[in-house]
């Protein structure tokens, strides 16, 4: 089995009684252990929506037929509670945003750290590993200071840090690079690239830029809600 | 924690400062009403194994002040029932004083050491000096109520006027919590001397009164019924009256039972008031953080994490409240009490409890008051959350 698997991936969004948009309509998608996929496709073709779900932040509509199934590292993610979804963010997964996300008024490495708090490590080791991740994006140097004091490029990368800091099995962005000017975008490109060829780390990827999605292994694209 | 309550300096001040108005009205009311009740308290307890027995046409509550040939102490101690009667003369310290105040008044109380012949159970503690002893009789000597040497500032060796005559300080009593704070104990020998030059003694019994007494402090027997001991008094004696315990509790314990309302009414002032805009700033500083509450959540936060941190913000911001009131009701009472003790009355009583249960309670009240909104945040979708801002 691959490491993940999806399969009748379905989301409606329900705006009024008689008024909703179906932004997912069957998607099927694997991924293997140590792939660099990513995901292109037309604003509003479900990116995003599909992102969501992966990354358990959403569930997929559960009166489809056949049922959705969504499995992860051998664990069926669409039975699990809030409770258990939330742990497995925690542990298993990490996440870029577009617009980075940082908590403004935490430290670069306080940020990092927050992950690792949530997954149950103790306040000292937490920040202990997240200066490592911080090393790691070779931001060691800025881990005492506030995103507003860090460059577009920078805070992504202290994103970046924050997602790999409890080392997870998956890893997604979602348009990692669609705030960033060109040269931060090679930056950030080259750091995800270099953490999944010399750590085997499984990412997927949300992109509009050809550039980046050249640098994966594999591309899909979605219009209209489905995989073409 | 602290860094997000500093985020937003000026509404946390605001919300700290509510919570700060309503302790700190709880503390100093409760200081006051603890005052009160010691004092209603302390006098039910004075009272509890006694009669006082007086004219009845005194116009104070239990105390008498109308004098009466002593003779009539022996004719209420042949009462049946009656343990030991004992004279006592009460009188106000200053002749302007009506004596219809409660614990406003200053009194002096004249009887001889011993008098009660073991059967007091009411025990003062000296504080400097000694007390009144029986060989005083004939000396003018005086002992002084707690508040009363702070009044006048006397300490045992220094000389008091009392209504003209100088006495001689011999001891001051520890506080007592009721009218004894307040009284100044001399001889009987003395006490007669003062009533034998009281115009009102003159035009009644002439130039040279007998012995004459304005109370007769009654000590039943073991078992006895105090007030079936009053009736059988009463009745022997018409023109005279009975006060115990029960009718000091009718007479001041309705008193204390208002106050306690009033203190009640304004802790759920407090409560509602303080509640209120707890709840409303976390209201608004969860809207305000609505993403990073979204980003928390995206990142591993369970809805418990994201609860307990803005719980735990709200009760600190009640805990500073409780603080901050408990400092300024410290120092109110201790300035009013300062104040007060020129007058010679304490009118607070601060105890380390209710400090501790003011703090706690504005603690949990923050703690409470965050409750619903941090609910609220800890139940958003994090993918609306993070559309935010
Ligand atoms: N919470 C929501 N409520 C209603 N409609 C939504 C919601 N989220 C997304 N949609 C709709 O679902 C469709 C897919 O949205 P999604 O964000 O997944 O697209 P996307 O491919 O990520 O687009 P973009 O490239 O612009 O980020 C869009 O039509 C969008 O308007
Ligand atoms: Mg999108």
């Amino acid at each position: 089995m691959a490491f993940l698997e999806a399969h009748n991936l379905h989301k409606t969004y329900r705006l009024s009684r008689n008024n909703h948009v179906r932004a997912l309509r069957g998607v099927d998608v694997t991924v293997e252990a140590g792939e660099m996929v990513g995901i292109m496709g037309p604003s509003g073709c479900g990116k995003s929506t599909l992102m969501h779900i992966l990354g358990l932040l959403h569930s997929p509509d559960l009166d489809t037929s056949p049922a959705p199934s969504l499995v992860i590292d051998d664990t069926d993610v669409t039975a699990l509670d809030d409770r258990e979804r939330t742990r497995m963010r925690a542990e298993r997964m990490g996440f870029v945003f577009q617009s980075f996300n940082l908590v403004s008024t935490l430290t670069a490495a306080e940020n990092v750290a927050l992950p690792a708090e949530y997954a149950g490590r103790r306040k000292s080791d937490a920040r202990a590993e997240a200066m490592d991740a911080l090393r790691q994006v070779d931001l060691g140097e800025w881990a005492g200071h506030r995103p507003m004091e860090l460059s577009g490029g920078q805070q992504q990368r202290v994103a970046i840090a924050r997602a790999l800091v409890n080392s997870p099995d998956l890893l997604l962005a979602d348009e990692p690079t669609g705030n960033l000017d060109s040269e931060s975008t090679g930056e950030v490109m080259a750091l995800l690239h270099w953490f999944n060829r010399e750590q085997g780390q499984t990412i997927v990827l949300v992109t509009h830029d050809t550039r980046v999605s050249e640098a994966c292994s594999r591309v899909l694209t979605i219009r209209d809600g489905v995989i073409t | 924690m602290l860094r997000s309550l500093m985020r937003r300096k000026l509404r946390t001040t605001l919300t700290v400062l509510g919570i700060t108005v309503g302790i700190w009205a709880l503390m100093v009311m409760s200081a006051m009403a603890n005052k009160l009740t010691a004092l209603v308290d302390g006098g039910s307890t004075y009272f509890n194994d006694k009669i006082l027995v007086s004219d009845a046409t005194n116009p104070a509550f239990g105390f008498g002040y109308v004098p009466m040939p002593v003779g009539i102490v022996d004719e209420v101690g042949a009462v049946p029932g009656v343990a030991v009667a004992a004279p006592r003369v009460h009188f106000m310290l200053d002749p302007e004083d009506a004596g219809i105040g409660f614990s406003a008044s200053d009194f002096v109380v004249a009887f001889t050491a011993g008098v009660d012949r073991g059967h007091e159970t009411f025990r003062w503690e000296i504080a400097q000096g000694r007390e009144t002893a029986a060989a005083d009789e004939g000396r003018r000597v005086v002992m002084l109520g707690a508040d009363l040497a702070r009044k006048f500032g006397k300490a045992p060796g220094d000389r008091m006027l009392i209504r003209g005559t100088e006495f001689e300080v011999i001891g001051v009593l520890e506080p007592t919590l009721m009218f004894f704070d307040t009284t100044a104990v001399i001889p009987w020998s003395a006490g007669q001397e003062f009533l034998a030059r009281d115009p009102a003694v003159l035009a009644e019994f002439g130039p040279e009164p007998p012995e004459l007494t304005s109370m007769v402090i009654v000590y039943p027997e073991e078992g006895e019924d105090f007030h079936a001991l009053i009736q059988a008094i009463t009745a022997a004696h018409p023109g005279m009256r009975g006060v115990t315990s029960d009718d000091f509790d009718d007479q001041f314990g309705s008193t204390v039972a208002i106050l306690n309302a009033i203190i009640l009414s304004v802790a759920l002032i407090s409560i509602v008031v303080g509640g209120l805009s707890v709840i409303n700033t976390m209201t608004m500083s969860v809207a305000e953080r609505t993403r990073e509450i979204g980003i928390k959540r995206a990142i591993g936060a369970s809805r418990g994490v994201i609860m307990r941190e803005l719980v735990v913000e709200a009760g600190l911001m009640g805990l500073i409240g409780g603080l901050v009131g408990l400092g300024l009701a410290g120092v109110v009472v201790y300035f009013a009490n300062d104040a007060g003790q020129t007058s010679g009355t304490i009118l607070f009583l601060m105890t380390p409890w209710i400090g501790a249960l003011g703090v706690s309670f504005s603690t949990v009240l923050g703690a409470v008051a965050g409750a619903l909104p941090a609910w609220n945040a800890a139940r958003l979708d994090p993918v609306e959350a993070l559309r935010f801002g």
